[in-house]
């Protein structure tokens, strides 16, 4: 069990693995620094102070795989807030859930829903991609009273996902899929997708794209000069740094910065003091979240790598929920926070909001 | 050796308890091996025929798409839409199971490069479908022959992934060769070490069953050799102890009861040496007691010699006294006639001068008859002295009597109370002698003083004329003197009657004496005859002695054999 502790007098190492040198990975970094400065300015946790091991792993799966080695061999990290996205959380779980001292990792924004309970060391903080479709769906067909729905996906596990989701869910509530194309990064032009969209005639735009995509299809629409309101997931978080092109697109997510929560309001001002002119986002909420989850349980249970995850698996279940920036996290068996709620925010102004504020 | 070890059946169990831990873990190594093997090979089979079933089933999804693909462009048609559709989902469902076949490495990147290919030809056909739709075929033809070179790298990727997969399972399957080589030589070294460690607990067990029991067979024949003296026959395991302990017990009871056979017929041939030495003894001493009973019988005999001897004396001391009373009659008689002649003569004294002389010559008679008497009485003298002789003999042969009756023991008691009564017959006749030669002596004195008192007379009767007034006194002196005579030879008469008396009682005892001598000779008769039955009976006892002083020796002999 030596090895699963932090040195007692020393600082509580909490490794961070994320894609930092990528814009959505620098947002999580930030958060989680602020959150620890916090935690370390009030006297640390059970006297000592909290440190945080940041490691790249550039959102790919093999250097993912990497860094949770590297994690993992440490006995001086006791947790992991990370991965950042799916595929390198898939990765790096096959390391970290193995062995004779498996380490916990608790994920900000990692919604792919293959990862519920894929092993007992796994746990998020956000809602999976299977709440975000469904979500879209509703949101499209009440709020929008859209009946004819077009999809442009890409070409992946997530795209697929939310496409799926919002396909079952837009039809459960009378809607009409008319149809639902594939796109990948290398794809050049959506125009063909866009055209046979107005030739058959949708009165709603669903991008289950990332940004890129997103913002291909945004620009061809611009030039078709097709005015159909565009919905979106989470992977678009980013893209009202657009501007004007995606001013009004409607954005699914976990959290949003202007979420009317006092804890939040004092997480935005915060972020906003220490990194002046930033906005967090949910991936840098979710990670400010993870810390000081992860905090809440080393106080209450040790700094023991087992102890930390045994003590994760009953918040929510026997322990109080942690009430957080992006909402009360109560795990279930999988690790997932079922109980947390999409909201649709809509871009405005260069920034995400509430649709309210709109 | 440990206790827990000392019966034979422990030793055994406790050499089988490892051998069959030994066979029941290599059998479980076998048995785990095996299904270790089965199910390696169980896996890699699911894994090979899974991938290769994902590989060739991705293949001809991506075919089915694009030939659904192919088929949508030359015809539209919900059909061929709805099947590309179908098969794109399918395809993207081989990926993801191809994806959780754990793949590493080189085939990690060829999943993902397929996902991308797979993904990229959704996407063209999926552009040329719009295109195709909006009828814009040119740009749709030109948009689908993009695919090709995918599918072609689809269907290079999927074989090179399968001969990859193969190369694995090759390797894999050396693997499991070689493990499975490893693990035979494992469990034949392990069976080479059971065997080994069989042999020696084998061994082990034989050699404590072996040694114990050849020194037992050896102690056994130690004691049936009749060798039964104790044996050390060491450490052994208990059931052997049992039976070691079995036959030190029988041995010791064995050795007791020889020990006490070898003692018994000590003892019997010691009884028997001392019955046959007793016996001898016995019949020495009956042939003692025979020639002593002889000697008895002799010495009755010779007794019975000296008793008629002695009787004969006897009769000769009564002749003797009754010649000394008829000697003392005859005084007395002479006494009276001297009286009568002296009382005659007084008063013719005067007258008879020559009658003196006739005095004289009577007196001169007289002093010769005295001197005669004289010598009679000397015999009287030497027949006492014989009786006081006779007497001392016999009190002497008496006294050997009771000596050799009182030899005989209770057979001589009789004979003692004889002798005791020679003895004091001997003494009584000693003591009669005593009082024959006082009287005698006193007698002497007497006829001394007659002869003086006649020398005296006659001195007298030569002075008679100067005496003749003394005649008369002197005659009267006479009378007196032979008053005083006849008064001796009175006593004389009395004495020796009773001499006779006690001579004739005396004879009648030694008459007795002589009978009961005869008798004793006659019982020492039948006392010999007796003894020598006893000794021919004592003869016997010896023999019988003999026979068993032969039968304890032999006893002996045979127990001498045996060794205690």
């Amino acid at each position: 069990m030596l090895a699963a502790c932090s040195r007692p007098g020393g600082p509580i190492v909490i490794g961070l693995a994320g894609p930092f040198s990528q814009a959505r990975g620098a947002s999580m970094l930030r958060a989680a620094q602020l959150a620890v400065d916090q935690i370390n300015a009030r006297g640390g946790v059970r006297s000592r102070l909290l440190k945080l091991k940041p490691v790249d792993d550039s959102g790919s799966e093999n250097t993912a795989l990497r860094v949770a080695e590297q994690f993992y061999a440490d006995p001086a990290v006791v947790a992991v807030v990370g991965h950042l996205s799916s595929d390198p959380s898939k990765a790096g779980l096959r390391v970290y859930g193995a062995g004779r001292t498996p380490l916990v990792m608790v994920s900000p924004s990692a919604s792919n829903p293959d990862l519920a309970g894929i092993n007992p060391y796994f746990f998020r903080v956000c809602p999976s991609d299977a709440q975000h479709g469904p979500q879209l769906a509703r949101f499209a067909r009440q709020t929008l009273a859209a009946r004819r729905a077009g999809i442009i996906y890409v070409n992946n596990d997530y795209g697929r996902g939310v496409r799926r989701a919002f396909d079952a869910e837009f039809a459960r509530l009378g809607g009409v899929v008319v149809e639902a194309d594939p796109y990948v990064p290398e794809t050049r032009s959506l125009e063909p997708y866009l055209s046979r969209m107005r030739q058959a005639g949708v009165d709603v735009l669903v991008l289950a794209a990332e940004r890129p995509g997103a913002e291909l299809a945004l620009r061809e629409m611009q030039a078709l000069r097709l005015g159909w309101p565009v919905i979106g997931g989470d992977a678009l978080t980013g893209i009202e740094a657009d501007g004007a092109l995606a001013e009004g697109v409607h954005v699914s997510s976990a959290y949003l910065p202007d979420r009317p929560d006092e804890r939040n309001v004092a997480f935005v001002a915060d972020y906003a003091r220490a990194y002046p002119g930033q906005r967090p986002d949910h991936r840098g909420a979710g990670a400010y979240d993870a810390v000081r989850l992860l905090a809440r349980a080393i106080s209450e249970a040790g700094a023991g790598r087992q102890a930390i995850r045994d003590y994760l698996a009953k918040v929510g279940r026997g322990k109080a929920p942690f009430e957080g920036v992006t909402g009360t996290v109560a795990f279930d068996s999988n690790g997932d926070v079922p109980g947390k709620q999409v909201v649709i925010g809509v871009i405005h102004g260069g920034r995400l909001v509430a649709e309210s504020e709109r | 050796m440990p206790r827990m070890f000392d019966t034979i059946r422990s030793r055994i169990v406790a050499g089988l308890i490892p051998l069959a831990i030994g066979l029941v873990g290599t059998a479980l190594l076998a048995a785990v091996t095996l299904r270790q093997m089965r199910h390696a090979v169980g896996d890699e089979l699911a894994g090979l025929r899974a991938s290769s079933e994902i590989g060739s089933g991705l293949v001809a999804t991506v075919f089915e798409e694009i030939r659904a693909a192919e088929q949508y462009l030359a015809a539209p048609g919900a059909d061929s839409r709805r099947l590309f559709q179908a098969a794109g989902d399918d395809a993207f469902q081989y990926e993801r199971r191809l994806e959780a076949l754990g793949i590493t490495g080189e085939d990690r990147i060829a999943v993902g490069r397929l996902k991308q290919l797979n993904a990229a030809i959704q996407v063209d056909y999926a552009i040329a479908h719009a295109l195709k739709d909006l009828g814009r075929d040119g740009e749709a033809l030109t948009q689908s022959a993009a695919v090709r070179p995918r599918a072609a790298e689809v269907t290079r990727l999927v074989r090179d992934l399968a001969s990859r997969q193969a190369v694995k399972a090759a390797q894999v399957a050396d693997r499991l060769a070689a493990a499975s080589r490893e693990r035979e030589k494992e469990l034949w070294l392990l069976l080479g070490g059971i065997a080994v460690v069989g042999l020696f607990l084998a061994r082990w067990a034989m050699l404590s069953i072996h040694g114990p029991l050849s020194r037992l067979v050896t102690a056994a024949e130690r004691f049936g050799s009749g060798d039964l003296r104790p044996v050390t026959v060491g450490e052994m395991p208990r059931e052997f102890r049992v039976l070691a302990d079995a036959m030190q017990r029988m041995a010791d009871r064995l050795r007791r009861i020889v020990g006490e056979v070898v003692g018994e017929s000590d003892r019997i041939a010691g009884s028997a040496g001392d019955l046959s030495a007793t016996s001898e003894q016995l019949a020495a001493s009956s042939s003692e007691v025979s020639t002593a009973m002889v000697e008895i019988a002799g010495s009755a005999d010779h007794q019975r010699a000296a008793l008629g001897t002695m009787g004969t004396g006897l009769e000769e001391l009564r002749l003797a006294a009754t010649e000394m009373a008829e000697a003392a009659d005859r005084t007395a008689r002479l006494g009276e006639e001297i009286r009568m002649v002296a009382d005659r003569h007084r008063g013719d004294v005067g007258a008879a001068g020559k009658a003196l002389l006739d005095v004289r010559e009577v007196v001169q008679t007289t002093s010769r008859q005295i001197s005669e008497l004289a010598q009679l009485s000397a015999a009287i003298d030497d027949f006492v002295d014989l009786i006081k002789r006779i007497s001392s003999q016999t009190n002497l042969l008496a006294l050997n009597a009771a000596i050799e009756a009182a030899r005989a023991g209770e057979h001589g008691r009789g004979f003692a109370v004889v002798a005791e009564e020679v003895r004091q017959l001997a003494d009584e006749s000693a003591r009669a002698a005593e009082e024959v030669t006082r009287t005698t002596t006193l007698i002497r004195e007497h006829m001394e003083e007659v002869t003086a008192t006649m020398t005296a007379g006659q001195a007298k009767v030569r002075g008679i004329e100067s005496i003749a007034e003394g005649a008369a006194r002197g005659l009267t002196e006479i009378v007196a003197a032979i008053e005083q005579v006849e008064h001796a030879s009175l006593r004389v008469r009395v004495a020796a009657q009773a001499n006779r008396q006690t001579a004739e009682r005396l004879k009648q005892q030694v008459e007795q004496v002589a009978g009961r001598a005869t008798a004793h000779a006659s019982s020492a008769e039948q006392v010999t005859a007796a003894t020598q039955q006893q000794g021919a009976s004592t003869q016997q006892m010896a023999a019988a002695a003999a026979h068993m002083l032969e039968a304890a020796e032999k006893l002996r002999g045979l127990v001498q054999g045996l060794r205690v």
